[in-house]
């Protein structure tokens, strides 16, 4: 649709806003070797209490005190997390403006959307990789196949009658799923819930026949034996559940998925800013407090050479190719 | 947000007094702004930079639209039925043409109970536009729900609702016209505007001040002094109660200030 | 016995001075946020949120646990006493709290609100700690086909909670179910009657738009001249603070009613506690001898949707301290914050948490004590503040709504829509519809078409689904009948009213 009030309504309130911001924007960013100088917001694009959120404080709270400087988080919730990302993308590029992205925002939804108001690459600067939380393969309790290999066939033989579960389009569990999907080459129904909590308890309810989520949510539901995993999708084990094979070992290798959450700044960002940052990530990456804590959520903490910028330059841009494969646009 | 404005006409349609005549005219009004909405926009377009079509353009797209949406429709009747009919023609065919006819039935009836004549008619617009809103959406997809299915469902429902209230406003006997008074909503509308446009740049302090004065002229009691004083208390007290005791992320004072 | 055992336990935890700390601190700001408009639960938790990531897990939990609540009791004075409903839970009370606040009965509808509110707490404390477990099946038994029909019934209360024509009450749901289609479609994700404008991308927030219609047009209304005189006589003629002898024994069964529905469906995850408010209040009017005084300051309709939505918020616990699944968004915010210190919620959050747990569950009982020690003495004030001239409370009020709006997420364009729907509530009021069914109708409205959907992508089409799993089909029949018992009576009434001359 291409009427232009959709478009034009926010260039209007836009404009206002700019007349009136534009009255006290003159004066000269802050000089990038006293950095920082003030406090630093570090915007959240989901709920306080999320996966990201969890990751985003455990880690700000310590590069804060390398910092010398406070970092206020601000959770700003919408369309699976771009409006928040869209923000950061306009925000002043003096380092006082940082975002946590996650696999959604800066790579699965270039293609999931369309009209997406920032490019990932163009309009961001990488600043540091701060955890992978894997992804499982999970099945409500009395799911017919026993292992992993049992679930492809079954999958592959009964794709009409089987019902996903995914949180909501754009979410971890929908993209993941939707590439799981790719791989078998199978179209089951995807049912979209609201949220993991509503979708894990569709899956405990045993509504839904299958889901793929994050960690988190399901170590416990897997201990108490309410739902099972037939896999876990990274190239090793996850401490916080031993006994869940890989998709290597299970058989279905080409499988791999990680949500994963970095910082970025807004595109232009002075670079002795972005080393500092970088650096005060990586530090606190490697204080014994933050680490106990990542891995008791069952993240992975990625190794010294994935924690350059230009590591995670990298990442970026492959997880859009991977993703712009499988996902289509959503109209 | 056009949707809203469409409404604010559809109240100044009851103003005191108001015929059927007058109303009339004010539903014709009514059907034409999107159109005059999507006009000042783009005005508002030539201060702003802005990537989207120009005044003029707008005012030839929609009288084409407006002119030409019965033959493009039997043309591309004739034609199958495959190609897609543009925005602009849409919103006459879906929204326009029918709120004019509502229009010119309005000068041939005399409503019994123009209360719920009136809000009847509001309504009906509301749903065309809706249903010219979702009008791009996808339908059903085999057995599954689209995204339009239940908008359009919503749409017809409230079309047809909104339809009988007006027709037994029309015939029944019922309540007059309440009075409209531009006073209040004015100032307020004005003093909740005033703060959504300066809070981020200017601040909790000064949005607040200022925002809190110009609701006062709302209502012809205020009291300069007083609202002044108050005026003051409130705006230091939230500045306290929000950002420190709540802990909420909100600028208290101007950004030129804070850099 | 256990349950005794694990009790005890419990109040041994919540009594420690540290934890009673935390509790009073909780209602207290719960209270102060509930007071303040704009701000909902959900807002108020997730601010709150990172103030107790310093603190010990149990303490946290119990202040969380407490502004949840706090902010229940919260809500309701500002539906009384202004008009602006902060929660969805709240828009019925201000049906005939703020009628009783304009028939200078304010502090009787404070006071039974806080006491139906503190006995149904009670009630529901008793109630997880006893039957938490089975209860929890309930909410597993719930599906998708099961919530539509559910939703089916939430409107139909709207209806009958209107007490004017039922066609305009059925136009206004269905106004609302439209406004609640704006933003992303739940299945493709696709953007719907947005215009490209990020804000609406999720769609209109149930806050912005109940500011605007109740609490902004209200304003607007009382401005228009001649209305000064309706406001005077309100400030002239409060009567006593504390209900009367007649007010408790009309209100008892209004409150035990309440409670036992609020229990009931705060377990359902979703909606349920919304549908816990509309649902007693349309028994009690169903139920009353003259169901013609509801809308006009009745005090069962007060007691009864404060009693259910108190009830409701307690009850929504048991999902997550049985099944570890937090069942609507406050109750995720939870889950965040024990995520934060360490402890993942799931199904065995019981055995192996029993201090975080059961502590939790005795502090509910303690801060419901606190709560209406607290709110009662407080009506006084707030009755008081009714007296503070208009001239000065109403751009008071506009400002306190307009940070409120603002703060939920820090967006000024939904400041901007509360505004714009400030004069579509004025337009409402001028053409007598009524906005409480608009408001059920958004909050109803995604639930029934996500559920909708979902049913039928379960079973691939099937529309019976909804009529023979057992318990939908209770729950249609239930709306069925209620249907027919809202609309017969005004068409009787049209019969008679064809030979009266229209009153206005």
């Amino acid at each position: 649709m291409s009427w232009c009030v959709r478009a034009r309504s926010i260039g209007w309130l836009a404009a206002i806003a700019g007349v009136v911001a534009g009255l006290g924007l003159s004066t000269a960013p802050a000089k990038a070797q006293n950095y920082p100088t003030r406090s630093i917001t570090m915007i959240v694009p989901f709920a306080a209490g999320g996966p990201t959120d969890v990751i985003a404080r455990i880690v700000t709270a310590h590069m804060a005190q390398t910092l010398g400087q406070s970092i206020i988080i601000e959770n700003v919730v919408g369309a699976g997390g771009t409006t928040a990302t869209a923000r950061a993308a306009r925000a002043a590029n003096d380092g006082y403006t940082l975002i946590t992205g996650h696999m959604g925002t800066h790579a699965a939804a270039v293609p999931l959307y369309p009209k997406l108001a920032y490019h990932p690459e163009r309009d961001f600067e990488p600043v540091a990789l701060l955890a992978g939380t894997p992804i499982l393969i999970l099945a409500r309790k009395d799911f017919a196949p026993k292992d992993t290999k049992e679930f492809v066939d079954y999958i592959k033989a009964n794709s009409e009658k089987v019902n996903g579960a995914h949180a909501g389009v754009g979410s971890v569990s929908h993209v993941s799923c939707e590439l799981l999907n790719s791989i078998l080459d199978v179209k089951p129904v995807g049912v979209p819930f609201n949220g993991t909590g509503p979708a894990m308890n569709a899956l405990v309810a045993g509504q839904v026949d299958y889901m793929c989520d994050q960690i988190v949510n399901a170590v416990p539901q897997i201990n108490a034996g309410t739902i099972k995993a037939y896999a876990i999708a990274t190239p090793e084990r996850n401490p916080a559940l031993p006994n869940v094979p890989t998709t290597t070992e299970a058989g279905l290798p080409k499988f791999q998925a990680q949500a994963w959450n970095a910082i970025f700044a807004p595109k232009g960002t002075p670079a002795p800013i972005l080393a500092k940052l970088n650096a005060a990530a990586a530090k606190a990456l490697d204080d014994e407090g933050v680490r106990k804590r990542l891995l008791e959520l069952g993240s992975v903490i990625p190794a010294q050479a994935d924690r350059t910028p230009e590591a995670l330059a990298t990442l970026v841009k492959s997880e859009i190719a991977k993703w712009s494969a499988v996902l289509k646009p959503a109209s | 947000m056009a949707e809203t404005t469409g409404q604010l006409s559809g109240g100044t349609a009851s103003l005191p007094g108001a015929r059927s005549v007058t109303g009339a005219a004010i539903i014709l009004v009514l059907a034409f702004t999107p159109q005059i909405i999507e006009l000042l926009i783009a005005l508002a377009g030539l201060v702003a930079p802005l990537s989207s079509r120009g005044p003029l353009q707008v005012v030839a797209a929609h009288a084409s639209a407006l002119a030409a949406a019965i033959p493009t429709l039997a043309q591309q009747y004739a034609a199958g039925g495959k190609t897609s009919l543009s925005p602009d023609v849409l919103m006459a065919l879906i929204y326009t043409y029918p709120l004019i006819a509502v229009g010119v039935f309005t000068f041939l009836v005399r409503p019994r109970a123009p209360q719920d004549y009136f809000g009847g008619v509001v309504l009906m617009a509301i749903a065309l536009f809706a249903l010219w809103a979702s009008s791009d959406l996808q339908g059903m997809r085999g057995f599954s729900f689209g995204a339009g299915t239940a908008p359009r469902i919503f749409g017809l429902l409230l079309l047809g609702l909104g339809a009988a209230v007006a027709v037994i406003g029309a015939v029944s006997p019922g309540a007059q016209l309440a009075t409209y008074h531009w006073r209040g909503p004015l100032f307020v509308s004005l003093a909740i505007l005033t703060f959504a446009v300066s809070i981020r740049p200017l601040g909790l302090l000064i949005t607040g001040l200022a925002s809190f004065l110009i609701a006062a002229i709302g209502s012809p009691e205020t009291r300069w002094r007083e609202a002044l004083i108050v005026g003051i208390c409130l705006t230091g007290g939230c500045a306290l109660l929000f950002p420190y005791v709540l802990g909420l992320p909100m600028p208290l004072w101007p950004r030129f200030i804070l850099q | 016995m256990d349950l005794f055992a694990n009790l005890a336990h419990g109040f041994a935890v919540a009594l420690s001075p540290i934890n009673l700390l935390m509790c009073l601190i909780g209602a207290l700001v719960g209270t102060l946020v509930g007071v303040l408009p704009g701000i909902g639960t959900i807002a108020t938790v997730a601010m709150l949120l990172p103030i107790t990531f310093g603190l010990q897990p149990v303490g946290a939990l119990i202040m969380l646990a407490g502004i949840y609540y706090g902010a229940q009791y919260g809500g309701s004075t500002t539906s009384i006493l202004v008009n602006i409903p902060g929660e969805a839970t709240s828009v019925v009370t201000a049906l005939d709290g703020f009628q009783m606040a304009k028939q200078g009965r304010a502090g009787p509808a404070l006071a039974i609100a806080a006491i139906g509110s503190f006995f149904a707490g009670c009630v529901a404390t008793v109630l997880i700690a006893i039957l938490g477990a089975p209860l929890t099946k309930l909410a597993l038994a719930f599906g998708p086909a099961e919530y539509f029909s559910l939703m089916v019934l939430g409107l139909i209360f709207a209806v009958v909670l209107a007490k004017g024509s039922v066609l305009k009450a059925i136009a206004m749901i269905v106004l609302g179910l439209l406004l609640s289609m704006v933003g992303s479609d739940i299945e493709t994700g696709v953007s719907r009657m947005a215009f490209n404008i990020p804000e609406l991308a999720d769609g209109l927030g149930f806050a912005t738009v109940a500011m605007g219609v109740f609490g902004f047009a209200e304003i607007i209304r009382n401005l228009d001249a001649g209305a000064e005189m309706d406001r005077d006589l309100v400030q002239k003629k409060i009567t006593g603070l504390m209900p009367t002898r007649k007010d408790l024994s009309d209100s008892t069964p209004a409150i035990l009613r309440g409670t036992v529905l609020g229990s009931i469906l705060g377990i359902l995850p979703g909606g349920g506690a919304v549908i816990a408010s509309f649902a007693a209040y349309t028994l009690e009017k169903k139920l009353a001898k003259d169901p013609s005084r509801f809308g006009r300051g009745a005090i069962e309709g007060v007691a009864a949707p404060e009693s259910a939505n108190n009830a409701a918020a307690q009850t929504s616990f048991i999902p997550l301290l049985t099944l570890g699944i937090p069942p609507n968004a406050v109750m995720a915010l939870m889950v965040g914050a024990m995520t934060i210190h360490g402890i993942v919620p799931g199904p065995q959050v019981m055995q192996k948490q029993p201090d975080l747990v059961w502590g939790m569950i005795a502090s509910m009982w303690i801060g419901n004590l606190m709560l209406i020690i607290i709110n009662l003495p407080m009506v006084g004030i707030w009755v008081r503040l009714l007296r503070v001239p208009y001239r000065l409370m109403f751009p008071s009020i506009v400002i306190f709504c307009a940070i409120g709006i603002y703060s939920v997420n820090n967006a000024p364009v939904d400041v901007i829509l509360a505004g714009a729907f400030g004069l579509v509530g004025y337009w409402l009021i001028k053409h007598d519809f009524e906005p409480a069914p608009l408001l059920l109708g958004m909050v109803l409205g995604p639930l029934m078409e996500e559920n909708l959907r979902r049913a039928l992508l379960i079973s691939r089409g099937d529309w019976s689904v909804f009529l023979t799993r057992p318990l939908s089909a209770v729950l249609l029949a239930i709306a069925a009948g209620l249907l027919v018992l809202a609309v017969l009576p005004t068409l009787r009434r049209k019969r008679d009213e064809v030979f009266v001359e229209s009153e206005g």
